[in-house]
């Protein structure tokens, strides 16, 4: 087997990079809730093709797709603070939440089939036919917009949580909710933020994979395994965790699709990840 | 060959089906029900074909009974989900056969699926008239009949159908690359594509192979150019080859000419980057395919009932044709042999040919196939085109080879 | 449990029947995939609702099994009945190895655990779907015979399959009433507590791992010949596993039947829902109702049958405890139970014992005292096997326990109290005292061991609530509690963390007078504390840390009025500690005996 040209490898490691934007999109949300709320929320996933969807309507309607980026977050931070509302009314705690959070994708899972059939979608936007060329490397623009907004996502994130009083709050109450309770920290108050983040942000990896991938509402758990991935090997709540694991992982199975069969792809990147995660000393 | 003649044969359900819109002419069907089940994957991963056979299905059912149903009874489809699960699949197939008491049974779609019923049907000595089986030689029961005419063995027909195509118009790749995913129905053609360039002293520049579900066309495309192959064989289903030609363009590459094995037919003509794909087709929404009138009823019908369904694509091709057709295989049979027993007209299968929408199907080669009726068509502006061969092909119409 | 046992073998055997009475074959269908299901969560729970490790694995154990059956029976030619204790036994073996790496690794919990088995279904599925185990092509089954051990071949997979369940299930039952299936509920609670309590944890959980996988890997190889045709995508998708948790939880995790009553529940459920019609609308159905179970419901189904009664059997109350081993307080003469020469205990760079000796004699009370910070609680965790040690050593009687796994060090007699007590919270007070006795010292049977925890409840007063669970108890209560169970694993030598802290003057003489007469039993106590007039009241000998070092040992009066003490403590040379009780040690014990 001839050794791959540089060029080549190097297109892999771009071509990771653009992967983990969406796995980072995606597992925002789910390493948040789970790190500070100690809810495990799978509705991210149905949330995110549900801003796909409908992306893709409004992009067949002739929209601008961009403008997606202005009308779906907003919406979906309503639903999600009235889903984490609904989380908090009932007291879901843990592993309870992972099971309501699946109810919840099966239902939204059907209901997208009854809007827009089973059939796999495809948005035709005029901006696949953009790309950047630098060095023989391709950096086509629906691509590069997904990393964007991932990477200014995790920064916006990072900073809130470590600069602003919101963000300490947050880490405050996920450490000792008694005790920031008692600092007067409203944990009922963060915690629906943080559901309306977390949704926020999945609709942007939803709008992700709208401009990259296709749709289908089965496809809501082709991403289960890899995002959980991202999130684990990036630590929980931490908000440049998931760019970081999602690059990592993105890249691991690029260079092994350029240098060996595609086929075995998941192979090496889960492999890794089960060496990382019980090589390193105790994180989560 | 039995007493009764073919060509009337043929002829009687043409005239039938042509009286279908005068169905005030027709006998009203009487009597006890003539039920037919089957289950299809309305929900679930392969849903996205099972509306296509849900909607052809009770078309046919509709028709059916307008033009008199069949022995003069009226016909009942048993339809149930299985949810694109095959261990769902033989437990619904065992309730129809043994709860609901079915008179006939009516295959699901996909190998896996199929391959489950079947087992059913076998142990309870059922014929099972089937769509969309991938695999001929899996097919050992001597009952089934698959309504999707892939020959004896499409792992030798279909590449040879693709590369006489081409030759055809004086373009006879030199190089291959044969990328495909690792779905069963897919796979063995793709190796069977791979032989068969080598027997033919075309170069196979690149093969590789990816899991089922994959997303990541970026790798591939990326090798794809670097090999730069005459002919790109693409083992796909739905979108894969989509997102791999997507993949292709972003990187500026554009390909000379690509074969799709399996694909959304929808959404890769749409698809700038699509264009001058060829795949494999049973039927096209034009002559000669519509020449009969049962055809274009079919055809009109279908898109009828597609647009009201909502499916983004509403031509009739293989999938349609083939769910069709195997409706009018189990039509043909019972109508010819004037019974309902399963050993009878599995026996009247065997030794027949039925006109169908789907080809004329014949079932006495090996594991009761007949053969490849699969023609060549190509993305040409936009829309597909029947290319080859040319007694197929759309009037004026060429295989666009680079 | 007997009635439980009674109950299920009637049930299978009514559904054995059922194949011989020209049962329609429908149900046959239907009810092999009510098997399947029930085995699958069963056996899932005995690892993960028993133990807390959720595992989302079971996929994989289960897609073993099926293409080791597959495999052995097409490629192989090997009759269909031999591969499947193959199918299980290679199921085993792969979780043996996952758990044997994963639960070495401390820090490996909770999600990191779920996730783990998660990546290791990904990584089966392409090893099988690359190698010519399967290879793309898939595994098709038709040509391999079905025994007959019915009338039809479905009948013999429906008995098979109702074999495999009904073993799972008498396996569920009788792990959940074993020690092995309470060690895993106190796993499930407290994980290191269970450890220090004489748990054999690693152990615990692997066996519980592979019994859960053999048991997966068996019936996906009866699976694979019921749907006869394996492809990777289908075997490993992820949907499995997660409807296996979701299966599992509705019914209640705590309860080994509870996944069998989810399981039949859901099947049913999707099942009702394949009338083709309704497909679509169904599965919105099925979300909803799920999501209200879970919300209404949130221990499962089966969840407040979980919690087991236990009658108070008054003979048991008012019995004072026997001890082994009769020892009497002996002076300078006294044998030294634990001796620990230059132990040391460093976290990253931090160090929390820098190399202290320090001798205990059989029988005596000694108090370890010192400021926050001094190493004291370390010096406990570190002798309890808790913590490894960095350096030195530590001896007890003549056996080395510093180099033992804590459950080895529990078992060598060896006990202690939390400062804030760590009860484990599912288990009744009962149950949690009967813990230690079966895995401490003594190893009591069952039976047995709860015999042990009555008498040392009555020992402590709490045996009025012996059925109760911890969170009922107020916290000089589970103080109390901590006491009963350390006591009751037979140790020699009881090491009481701080634990006057938080009680009311009344309830210290309470306690006080508590820990004499645990001495009085013959046990061995370190007792750390702040509290002075305790320390002055019971302890013979004081050793003070300082900074994780020994600073003074000696008598309590004589030590606490060292200058060096008083400074560690204070900081102050001026100021003396309280070195006399606030009464005179005479007057305390006559109030306690009045």
């Amino acid at each position: 087997m001839d050794f791959p040209p540089i060029a080549l490898l190097g297109q892999a490691v771009v071509n990771g990079i653009f992967a983990g934007a969406v796995y980072a999109l995606l597992g925002l949300g789910l390493s948040l809730s789970w790190g500070l709320l100690r809810q495990i929320n799978l509705s991210v996933f149905a949330i995110a093709l549900s801003s796909g969807y409908l992306t893709y309507e409004m992009s067949s309607r002739g929209f601008d797709i961009l403008l997606a980026l202005l009308i779906l977050p907003p919406l979906f931070f309503g639903l999600g603070v009235a889903l984490q509302w609904g989380l908090e009314r009932f007291k879901v705690a843990s592993f309870n939440s992972l099971l309501i959070t699946f109810g919840l994708t099966i239902i939204v899972e059907a209901v997208l089939q009854l809007i827009w059939t089973a059939d796999v979608r495809r948005v035709e936007s005029h901006y696949s036919d953009i790309k950047l060329r630098f060095a023989d490397l391709f950096f086509p623009a629906p691509e590069l917009i997904a990393l964007a907004l991932a990477v200014a996502v995790s920064l916006a994130l990072w900073q809130v949580s470590r600069r602003t009083d919101i963000g300490k709050a947050m880490r405050a109450a996920a450490e000792d909710p008694a005790m920031a309770a008692a600092f007067g920290i409203d944990q009922n108050g963060l915690a629906l933020i943080l559901g309306g983040v977390d949704a926020a942000v999945a609709a942007l990896g939803g709008i992700g994979i709208a401009l990259v991938y296709t749709l289908a509402p089965s496809q809501i758990y082709g991403w289960l395994g890899v995002v959980f991935a991202c999130v684990m090997l990036g630590g929980l709540a931490r908000p440049l965790g998931p760019l970081i694991a999602g690059c990592a992982i993105g890249i691991v199975e690029a260079l092994t699709m350029t240098v060996a069969s595609p086929s075995w792809a998941p192979l090496v990147s889960f492999s890794l990840l089960l060496v990382v995660l019980l090589a390193r000393p105790g994180r989560a | 060959m039995t007493s009764f003649n073919r060509r009337d044969f043929i002829a009687t359900v043409g005239s039938l089906a042509a009286i279908a819109p005068l169905g005030a002419l027709a006998q009203k069907p009487t009597g006890q029900p003539i039920r037919v089940g089957g289950s299809l994957a309305l929900t679930g991963g392969l849903a996205s074909l099972g509306l296509i056979h849900k909607l052809v299905g009770e078309m046919y059912v509709e028709q059916l009974n307008q033009r008199g149903g069949l022995l003069g009874r009226p016909v009942e489809w048993v339809l149930k989900d299985d949810q694109s699960r095959i261990d769902l699949t033989r437990t619904l197939y065992e309730q129809l056969v043994n709860s609901d008491k079915v008179d006939l049974l009516i295959g699901p779609f996909g190998t896996g699926a199929i391959l489950s019923a079947m087992g059913v049907a076998q142990r309870y000595n059922k014929a099972i008239v089937h769509h969309t089986f991938g695999i001929p030689e899996l097919a050992k029961y001597d009952q089934q009949f698959a309504s999707w005419a892939l020959g004896a063995s499409p792992e030798v027909t279909m590449p040879k159908n693709v590369l006489d195509a081409l030759g055809s118009v004086g373009k006879t790749p030199k190089t291959i690359a044969v990328v495909t995913s690792k779905f069963p129905s897919v796979q063995f053609i793709a190796i069977g594509a791979r032989k068969e360039a080598e027997k033919r002293g075309i170069k196979e520049v690149l093969y590789l192979e990816w899991e089922f579900g994959n997303r990541e066309f970026g790798s591939i495309a990326g090798r794809i150019k670097a090999a730069d192959p005459d002919l790109i064989w693409v083992g796909g289903n739905a979108l894969d080859g989509n997102q791999l030609l997507d993949a292709l363009k972003k990187i500026d590459y554009q390909p000379r000419n690509h074969f799709h094995q399996y694909p959304s037919p929808g959404p890769l003509a749409a698809a700038p980057e699509g264009n001058n794909a060829l795949t494999v087709t049973i039927f096209e929404n034009h002559s000669p395919f519509t020449d009969t009138p049962a055809a274009a009823a079919f055809a009109k019908g279908f898109k009828e009932r597609a647009k009201a369904a909502n499916l983004p694509y509403t031509e009739p091709e293989t999938q349609a044709a083939a769910s069709y057709a195997a409706w009018q295989l189990i039509e043909a049979a019972v109508t010819a042999t004037k019974s309902i027993d399963d050993k009878t007209l599995s026996t009247w299968l065997r030794a027949n040919t039925v006109e169908t929408v789907a080809g004329k199907l014949r079932f006495n080669g090996p594991n009761n196939t007949g053969d490849d009726l699969n023609r060549i068509k190509q993305v040409q502006g936009g829309a597909w085109k029947t290319v080859w061969p040319a007694a197929y092909a759309t009037s004026g119409t060429r295989l666009i080879a680079n | 449990m007997r009635r439980s046992m009674s109950i299920l073998t009637g049930l299978a055997a009514i559904l054995a029947i059922l194949p011989f009475t020209g049962f329609p074959a429908s149900y046959e269908a239907l009810l092999y995939l009510i098997f399947l299901w029930t085995t699958l969560a069963v056996s899932w729970n005995i690892l993960s609702g028993f133990s807390g490790y959720f595992s989302f694995g079971h996929g994989a154990f289960f897609g073993i099994g099926m293409y080791t059956t597959g495999y052995l029976s097409t490629k192989m030619g090997l009759p269909f009945l031999a591969t499947l204790p193959i199918a299980g036994l290679l199921s085993a073996a792969f979780a043996a190895l996952i758990g044997a790496i994963a639960f070495r690794v401390h820090s490996v919990r909770g999600e990191l655990f779920s996730l783990l088995t998660l990546a290791a279904t990904f990584v089966i599925a392409t090893i099988i779907l690359n190698t010519s185990i399967d290879g793309g092509s898939g595994i098709y089954m038709s040509a391999v015979t079905v025994p007959s051990l019915a009338p039809t071949p479905s009948g013999t997979l429906y008995l098979l399959a109702l074999l495999v369940t009904f073993a799972t299930l008498l396996i569920a039952l009788l792990v959940y009433h074993s020690r092995f299936g309470t060690g895993l509920f106190a796993i499930h609670d407290d994980e290191d507590a269970a450890e220090v309590m004489g748990v054999p944890t690693f152990r615990f959980k692997l066996a519980a791992l592979v019994i859960s996988s053999a048991l997966a890997g068996v019936i996906g190889g009866v699976n694979a010949l019921f749907v006869s045709y394996l492809t990777t995508v289908e075997t490993f998708n992820v949907l499995t596993p997660l409807t296996v948790v979701l299966m599992a939880v509705l019914g209640g995790t705590r309860h080994w039947a509870g996944p069998a009553i989810g399981a039949t529940a859901i099947t049913l459920l999707l099942y009702s829902f394949t009338g083709g019609d309704s497909a679509v609308v169904g599965k919105i159905v099925m979300g909803v109702l799920l999501i209200a179970v879970i919300l209404f419901m949130p221990n499962g189904l089966l969840g407040r049958l979980a919690v087991r009664r236990n009658r108070p059997r008054s003979a048991d109350i008012a019995a004072v405890p026997e001890r082994r081993a009769v020892v009497t307080q002996g002076s300078g003469e006294a044998a030294v139970l634990l001796r620990t020469s230059k132990l040391a205990k460093s976290f990253n760079g931090i160090h929390a014992l820098r190399g202290v000796d320090v001798e205990v004699r059989r029988g005596e009370i000694l108090g370890l005292l010192g400021p926050n910070g001094s190493g004291k609680s370390t010096f406990i965790n570190v002798v309890s096997g808790h913590y490894l040690a960095t350096a030195g050593t530590a001896v007890l009687r003549r056996d080395r326990i510093s180099t033992l796994p804590a459950h080895r060090v529990a078992r060598c007699g060896v006990s202690r109290t939390y400062q804030i007590p760590r009860p484990f919270s599912g288990l009744t007070v009962l149950e949690n005292v009967a813990l230690t006795a079966m895995f401490g010292v003594a190893q009591l049977g069952r039976a047995e061991a709860e015999a042990e925890a009555w008498k040392w409840l009555g020992f402590t007063g709490l045996a009025q609530h012996a059925a109760a669970l911890p969170d009922a108890l107020n916290l000089h209560q589970r103080k109390f509690l901590e006491f009963a169970r350390a006591l009751a694993s037979g140790a020699d030598l009881l090491m009481l963390d701080e634990v006057l802290s938080g009680l009311t003057p009344s309830e210290i003489d309470n306690a006080v007078e508590m820990i004499r007469r645990i001495r009085d039993q013959g046990t061995t106590i370190i007792f750390v504390e702040h509290v002075m007039r305790a320390v002055h009241a019971l302890c013979d000998r004081v050793v003070v840390f300082n900074r994780g070092e020994v600073l003074a040992s000696g008598a309590p009066g004589e030590v606490l009025s060292r200058p060096e003490v008083i400074t560690a403590y204070l900081g102050r040379k001026d100021q003396t500690v309280d070195t006399a009780p606030a009464s005179a040690p005479g007057e305390i014990e006559a109030s306690l005996a009045a």
